[in-house]
């Protein structure tokens, strides 16, 4: 697949990688390398009352860790966040671990705006507008989907008013990201699942992006390989090696669609989240293969691309293989014992019109590779994958 | 003859633009959200200072446009800030604003969702700009 002429990109990906089974005991040193020695741990109830994660964490950063706010949760709120700061402030916090997945992630992003620049979070709406690097950050992910650990936004929730905020800046990418597998022991096998496709479709929208690039492409293909390669096994509790490699193609999918965006799929995911409260990977997954095939008439090439990242070999046209690539993710999903189709989930059948048009609205829907203009597209998405 | 930006003469210009606009009409029928103010840098010697300019868009209508301070500027719902040359390559149709705001070239104080949601509006607004002669003070 070529590029046009016109090609302009900025690829940023500033986040230090460290990877290994049991790498997070050396948090406390990566904590010193960054020039910091009172960490705030930010976490979610979760991890702290049903597994030993932040205990571990916490022992591991010893003295160089002033408290713990567990308060992050799903879809977390703005005064989650403002509190968390204040917390922070008051322990004299000079820097900020996170651990756990994107909720957790995007909390503490919030919190190391606030550590930084002080005020209100939501002062802080908009894209690109703080013109310093922020508290330093070390985030260590416990699920193999968000890629947040690399990304430069957070979406926080302003419970009072049901509106998310957005909150894209380079200068609150973490410094560190720290991936380690055994930290994934314990994620149970749907959430292995779903979060490893919703790793899948970052990287598969990434390279069906407008706003692809070769960088983001060349990462984007070798997470999907990783996926495939390692998803279904890596569902069986004990694989903790196959859950590493989905963890890394988390992280590589992140990387990929932090600088080329996502598109249809995830405009929808988040209609249906919201809505019905669909886990965000599963709703990924069931609409993913549906959104292949009404973007193949646009993207046939880079989906040929995909089919061959997925093992397809086959001698037919691009535009076959395009297809060939949809039933395989389709047939992944299946493999996981996910469910297929929206009906499986709850969405009202006699809902769907509504979702069309509120997935419309979706921020993602500029940057999917077919451009969409009428809910009546997206209608058909639904249907197909009703 | 060609009108000076950024200036007051071309905000003018720029108000009678986006109102003679049909295809704008229809793609901002439904803003409702308020003032989109632009920043644009002091470049010296060719800016010496930084420059607002207050749109006040309602419903595929331009109620006002002028120059402001940037401190009334950054009061605006949306506020859009960016170097001088930035602006310009926004202005010759160089930079889509809402790849330059990804990519860190524009900053944006607001919803982005909101902003995106007008996606179309924003390029017939982009698309105005084209219409005005514009001499750059720097070429």
């Amino acid at each position: 697949m070529g590029y046009n002429s016109d090609l302009n990109f900025i690829y940023y990906s500033p986040t230090k990688i460290l990877y290994g089974m049991g790498i997070v005991k050396d948090i406390a040193v990566e904590l010193s390398a960054l020039g910091c020695s009172k960490a705030l741990l930010v976490t979610d109830k979760d991890l702290s009352k049903n597994t030993d994660l932040t205990r571990r964490v916490r022992e591991y950063l010893g003295d160089k860790c002033v408290g713990v706010y567990d308060e992050a949760v799903p879809d977390s709120g703005l005064h989650i966040v403002n509190k968390g700061a204040e917390i922070g402030r008051d322990l004299g916090a000079d820097s900020i671990v996170s651990l756990g997945g994107g909720s957790a992630i995007d909390t503490a992003k919030g919190i190391a705006i606030l550590l930084k620049e002080g005020g209100k979070i939501s002062d802080y709406e908009g894209f690109q507008m703080l013109s310093r690097k922020q508290t330093p950050h070390i985030a260590i992910p416990t699920t193999c989907g968000t890629g947040s650990e690399v990304t430069y936004v957070a979406v926080i929730k302003d419970w009072d008013n049901h509106r998310k905020l957005l909150f894209g800046d380079y200068n609150i990418i973490p410094d560190v990201a720290i991936l380690d597998p055994e930290l994934l022991r314990s994620l149970p096998a749907k959430l292995v699942a779903a979060t490893g496709m919703d790793a899948l479709t970052h990287a598969i929208e990434a390279i069906t992006s407008p706003q692809k690039e070769p960088i983001a492409d060349a990462l984007g293909l070798h997470a999907i390989r990783l996926v495939k390669q390692n998803i279904v096994e890596a569902t069986l509790v004990s694989d903790i090696q196959k859950k590493g490699m989905l963890l890394l193609a988390s992280n590589i999918a992140g990387i990929a669609f932090s600088n080329a965006q996502v598109g249809l799929a995830h405009a929808i995911a988040h209609t249906i989240g919201a809505r019905y409260g669909i886990h965000h990977g599963l709703a990924n997954s069931i609409v993913l293969p549906h959104v292949m095939r009404f973007n193949n008439e646009v993207v046939f090439e880079e989906q040929a691309m995909i089919a061959e990242a997925l093992g397809i070999k086959a001698s037919v046209s691009d535009k076959e293989l395009g297809l060939l690539a949809s039933d395989a993710v389709l047939k992944l999903a299946e493999s996981c014992n996910l469910p297929k189709r929206l009906r499986d989930v709850k969405v009202p059948e006699n809902e769907l019109m509504e979702c069309a048009e509120i997935a419309l609205t979706d921020g993602a829907i500029v940057y999917n590779g077919r451009a969409v203009s009428d809910p009546e597209e997206i209608l058909s998405v639904l249907k197909a994958a009703y | 003859m060609p009108t000076p930006f950024p200036s007051e003469e071309w905000v003018a210009k720029y108000k009678d633009a986006i109102n003679a606009s049909a295809d704008y009409k229809v793609a901002g029928k439904d803003w409702t959200y308020g003032v989109i103010a632009l920043i644009c840098k002091a470049k010296p010697p060719v800016l010496e200072k930084d420059i607002g300019i207050w749109l006040d868009l309602e419903k595929g209508v331009c109620r006002d446009a002028r120059i402001v301070t940037p401190e009334e500027a950054n009061k605006a719902p949306f506020c859009i800030t960016g170097e001088y040359d930035r602006w310009k390559a926004v202005i010759k149709a160089e930079l889509e604003p809402i790849k330059g705001m990804m990519q860190g070239k524009l900053k944006l104080k607001g919803n982005l969702p909101t902003i995106v949601r007008f996606v179309k509006a924003a390029q017939e607004l982009v698309k105005a700009t084209n219409s005005i002669d514009a001499k750059f003070l720097d070429e």
